[in-house]
């Protein structure tokens, strides 16, 4: 231990004190020549023999001086300082170069820091809450939700720290003077604060006691974004009470602006409410699952013992009460962080790309700035030459070198961040077309700042290793010597191949973004397999359900002028909650054994196929007769019959479908043409629509409307004519062209961010290209002068010149082609079903651009090389 | 005369600690105190040995202070630390065991 504070000691005296450490070195070895010299007088030399003898025995004095220091380490600190002061005046003395390579880096870094950001914020962060390290989610076999009655006893049991529950389906009217607007409520179990300590702004959020569902509570907290835009900022609103579902709820408390919400993803609800049987009437159903579970662990206790301890109390609330699958607990996974991405595989994997995609931008990027370095470099060979002529060591030169990449690294990071801030900015003014608020949250949490620094670390290699090995290796004559034409050739070398590299990537990047945009393109022309052009969408939330006043509603929309057919469904496809059954096992009369089927699902009036534009293939669709206490009937579409019929003929058969407690017979009396149910770019679906009046009325419905006249036109009378019935009701209608935009979302934000990186992408490979050119004229000019004198044309001067960069692009294009080709087929979930990975338009259309954008970078400095002057060039160096 | 490069690193640090376990001394004493204890085979060169006793003045096993000397001149005096001292025990024993096997090889090949 004393050792280490002696060796501290002398090495911050070596640091601090260097003039007098030198000093005394200086002494020290004078004190042992003059040693040498008495002892050679002695001997009997003449003092002047005696002195030179000695300092030729020494070696030179300052060599040994310097290996002393050297041992002392703190060499390195100082060779540290004085490349960072060297790095930063040759960078002043360059500004273009600063600036050109500053602003690479930083294209480069904001780019991928803005995507990280997003992947970070969307699929990595935690909710806001009180130690959101130990909050888990908790699944059953049953899936993501369970009974309000499971969670009851779960929770009762008190095996972990605490169990919490929420749902986010239901929507709910609120009532702002005359007018209704939708919300989208978290719907919470009463101890939802207690357990999740979620921070309150103003007021306070409601506590177990008071918010039982058993209660019948009439409580609210609401968002920031929410009170803000709706409630007028009002602090004082907190205490009175809103109108929700026609009711008044009392506000308890404002959420903070910047709370990440627990749903995750984004998901930004209005209202946090708690569950009743008000809001659900079936709440008590032991198969009605409303309850999406969230648990705290208690201090210590690990996710395998609260899954061991849950599932112990799981299996008995499953044999009292009936309800085998809720029997089990199938994961208790940590919220937040990558445990999360297996909810969302579709997002995180397109995030991957995207992450892939953004590092390749900074590779193309660092690329650029080495180039530069690169020319500068040989720029700078005598100088270099000089310095190891010298004797500076080759790794001092390296470390010198390097330095520089360091520094342009860390200052273009820097603006990097700045820029990545300024993406975040403009990305917050973002609204997105759900039908739930999503506002993503930037944060420049650690996560971020570990990426930001593995940035400058990968760029700085990227921009000065190679460039610092290429200027030292070469030996020290041609650098001395004026001309070095041949060493000049093989440097440019090293700069052609970093342009092929770049080229290669680019045009990789091209072919992707040219395959989002083709996805984008095709898909906006796929027909959803219903028509769209004539509808106009009303979606209607009603405060209380009723048959009578649905009847009348559709009646009244019926009588409109213009309209041809009017029907209601529970679901429109192609938008967010057009529900679904994967992986059901179902009995089919005809069929021996039972079909494993996935299919959509739909409850829809009768009239809705004509109304939708969807054809009858055979049988009938639903008759008005058809209602509560009548016989289950059902239409399939002609996927299903293809799939899980096997021939069979389906009119008339009966299917079992799993409702509720037991599997319910249902007569198939028709079948309609195919559609697109949940995205444009899905395969064929299997699809079984049930009879909507043999389930009762519901709150929410989706009123389609068939019109000869503009859609547009009838947005208004439309809304009018049900509010004339209902005036409490909550009223959107758009044509349904406009409903459908979620479905074009992903192709769209793909197109987006994709074409914006592979523009950016290739501009980049570009700027590199036409400075390889730019620097091999510059440095040919006293040969293209020779031979413009020698009587060259100008048409072979050109073709010199373009040959030069055109074998770089020619090689870069084909090797980019063959590396697009073996990695586009990993984007095959991304793409609509009708276009291939291989699509030739995207590849050779790609290839033609790059080509056309490189010809037109290397047309400019071609352009400079037929203007040399012969008699100037020759007086070049 | 033996050149520096006949001496192995390490067995130029063994020769100067074992020679400051006798007692503290300057470069100078040092390198002629070697090369006398050796029979006057071993000669240090001052490039070689300066640059040791700095290194291991920095690793901490020397210690060094000016001393008047004989003739009234000052010198740096280096001397053993503790830790010094337990290196120069490490070695020697590392050394023991190096030139025991170099010596059975050697002998076993004429054999």
């Amino acid at each position: 231990m004393r050792r280490w504070l002696d060796i501290v000691r002398l090495r911050w005296r070596s640091l601090s004190r260097r003039g007098a450490a030198d000093r005394d070195l200086d002494r020290e070895l004078r004190f042992h020549l003059d040693r040498r010299v008495e002892e050679l007088v002695a001997e009997g030399c003449s003092t002047r023999e005696a002195h030179d003898r000695a300092l030729r025995e020494f070696g030179s004095p300052s060599s040994v001086a310097e290996q002393c220091r050297d041992t002392r380490r703190v060499h390195v600190l100082q060779h540290i300082l004085q490349d960072l002061r060297y790095g930063a005046r040759v960078l002043r003395a360059q500004p273009m170069l600063l600036v050109a390579a500053t602003t690479s880096i930083a294209l480069g870094v904001g780019a991928n820091l803005t995507i990280f950001g997003l992947a970070n914020s969307i699929l990595l962060s935690q909710p806001t809450a009180r130690d959101a390290g130990d909050l888990v989610h908790i699944r059953t076999t049953n899936g993501s939700h369970v009974s309000y009655t499971v969670w009851r006893e779960l929770a009762a049991a008190d095996v972990i720290g605490g169990l919490a529950g929420y749902d986010i389906e239901t929507d709910m009217v609120w009532r702002d003077r005359d007018a209704s607007v939708t919300l989208t409520p978290l719907l919470v179990t009463a101890n939802f604060f207690d357990v999740l300590g979620i921070p309150i702004a103003l007021g306070r959020g409601f506590t177990a006691d008071e918010a039982a569902a058993e209660l019948s509570p009439r409580l609210a907290v609401v968002s920031d974004a929410f009170w803000r835009r709706r409630l007028g900022a009002n602090p004082s609103v907190v205490g009175t009470a809103i109108t929700l579902d026609g009711a008044p709820y009392t506000v308890l408390g404002v959420l903070p602006a910047d709370l990440r919400s627990l749903p995750g993803y984004g998901f930004m609800p209005d209202v946090y409410v708690p569950l009743s049987r008000t809001l659900i009437p079936t709440l008590d159903r032991i198969r009605a699952t409303h309850v999406q579970l969230i648990g705290r662990l208690r201090p210590g206790q690990s996710a395998a013992s609260a899954q061991a301890a849950l599932g112990a109390v799981a299996s008995g609330v499953a044999a009292q009460y009936g309800d085998p699958e809720a029997g089990s607990i199938r994961t208790v996974a940590h919220v937040g962080g990558l445990s999360q991405l297996k909810d969302f595989e579709q997002v995180a994997l397109f995030f991957g790309v995207l992450l892939i995609v953004t590092a390749l931008v900074l590779v193309i990027a660092c690329a650029n700035v080495a180039g530069l370095l690169l020319s500068r470099a040989a720029a700078r060979r005598r100088e270099i030459a000089l310095r190891l002529a010298l004797g500076a060591s080759r790794r001092r030169l390296v470390q010198q070198l390097l330095t520089e990449g360091v520094l342009l690294a860390v200052l273009g990071t820097g603006a990097g961040l700045l820029l990545t801030e300024g993406f975040a900015r403009l990305a917050r003014g973002l609204v997105i077309e759900l039908p739930l608020r999503v506002a993503p949250q930037w944060s420049f949490d650690a996560r971020m700042l570990w990426a930001a620094a593995g940035m400058v670390i990968l760029s700085s290699l990227l921009c000065g290793l190679a460039p610092a090995l290429q200027a030292t290796r070469s030996s020290l004559m041609p650098g001395l010597k004026q001309d070095a034409i041949a060493a000049l050739h093989r440097r440019f070398h090293l700069r052609g191949w970093l342009v092929l590299g770049q080229v290669t990537i680019s045009m990789l990047l091209l072919v992707i973004t040219a395959l989002f945009l083709r996805n984008l393109g095709l898909a906006e022309r796929l027909s959803p397999g219903f028509d769209s052009a004539r509808t106009v969408l009303a979606q209607v939330t009603f405060v209380t359900a009723d048959a009578q006043k649905m009847a009348a509603v559709l009646d009244s929309v019926r009588a409109l002028p213009g309209v041809e057919a009017v029907s209601f469904a529970a679901g429109v496809p192609l938008t967010m909650r057009y529900g679904g059954e994967s992986g059901m096992h179902m009995r089919i009369d005809g069929r021996e054994q039972r079909v494993r089927v996935d299919f959509f699902q739909n409850d829809v009036g009768p009239a809705y196929f004509e109304t939708m534009g969807l054809r009858i293939v055979r049988g009938r669709g639903f008759s008005p007769s058809e209602t509560t206490g009548t016989p289950r009937v059902v239409v399939i579409n002609e996927e299903f019959a293809r799939r899980y019929l096997e021939g069979l003929d389906p009119i008339g058969r009966h299917i079992y479908l799993p409702q509720r407690a037991q599997e319910e017979s249902a007569q198939i009396i028709g079948v309609v043409s195919d559609s697109k149910y949940r995205t444009i770019g899905e395969d064929r679906s299997a699809a079984i629509y049930g009879a909507a009046l043999q389930h009762g009325a519901a709150r929410f419905t989706n009123i389609i409307v068939r019109t000869a006249l503009p859609p547009e036109s009838l947005v208004t009378p439309v809304s009018a004519a049900i509010m004339r019935l209902d005036a409490s009701a909550a009223v959107s209608v758009e044509p349904m062209t406009s409903a459908l935009r979620f479905a074009l979302l992903p192709s769209r934000a793909g197109a987006a961010l994709m074409g914006a990186l592979g523009v950016l992408g290739t501009v980049l490979a570009m700027i590199g290209l036409y400075g390889v050119v730019a620097f091999a004229v510059s440095r040919r000019t006293s040969e293209i002068g020779i031979r413009v004198a020698l009587g060259a044309s100008r048409a072979t001067v050109m073709r010199l010149v373009m040959k030069e960069g055109g074998v770089l692009v020619a090689i870069g294009v084909a090797a980019g082609l063959v590396l697009a080709l073996m990695v586009t087929p990993a984007l095959r979930a991304f793409l609509v079903a009708d276009l291939p990975t291989t699509d030739p338009v995207s590849f050779a259309g790609t290839a033609l651009l790059l080509a056309a954008t490189s010809a037109a970078a290397i047309f400019g400095p071609a352009r400079r090389a037929l203007r040399v002057e012969p008699a100037v060039s020759l007086r070049v160096d | 005369m033996s050149r520096p490069s006949d001496l192995v690193q390490g067995t130029l640090d063994l020769l100067i600690l074992k020679t400051l376990a006798r007692e503290p001394s300057h470069g100078w004493a040092i390198a002629k105190r070697i090369h006398l204890v050796s029979g006057e085979v071993l000669q240090v060169t001052q490039g070689s040995l300066y640059p040791a006793l700095h290194r291991l003045e920095q690793q901490g096993w020397l210690k060094a202070a000016w001393v008047e000397t004989e003739g009234g001149r000052e010198a740096k005096v280096y001397s053993l630390t503790a830790a010094g001292r337990k290196q120069l025990a490490r070695e020697l024993e590392s050394w023991d065991r190096l030139s025991a096997a170099i010596h059975l090889v050697v002998r076993n090949a004429e054999a």
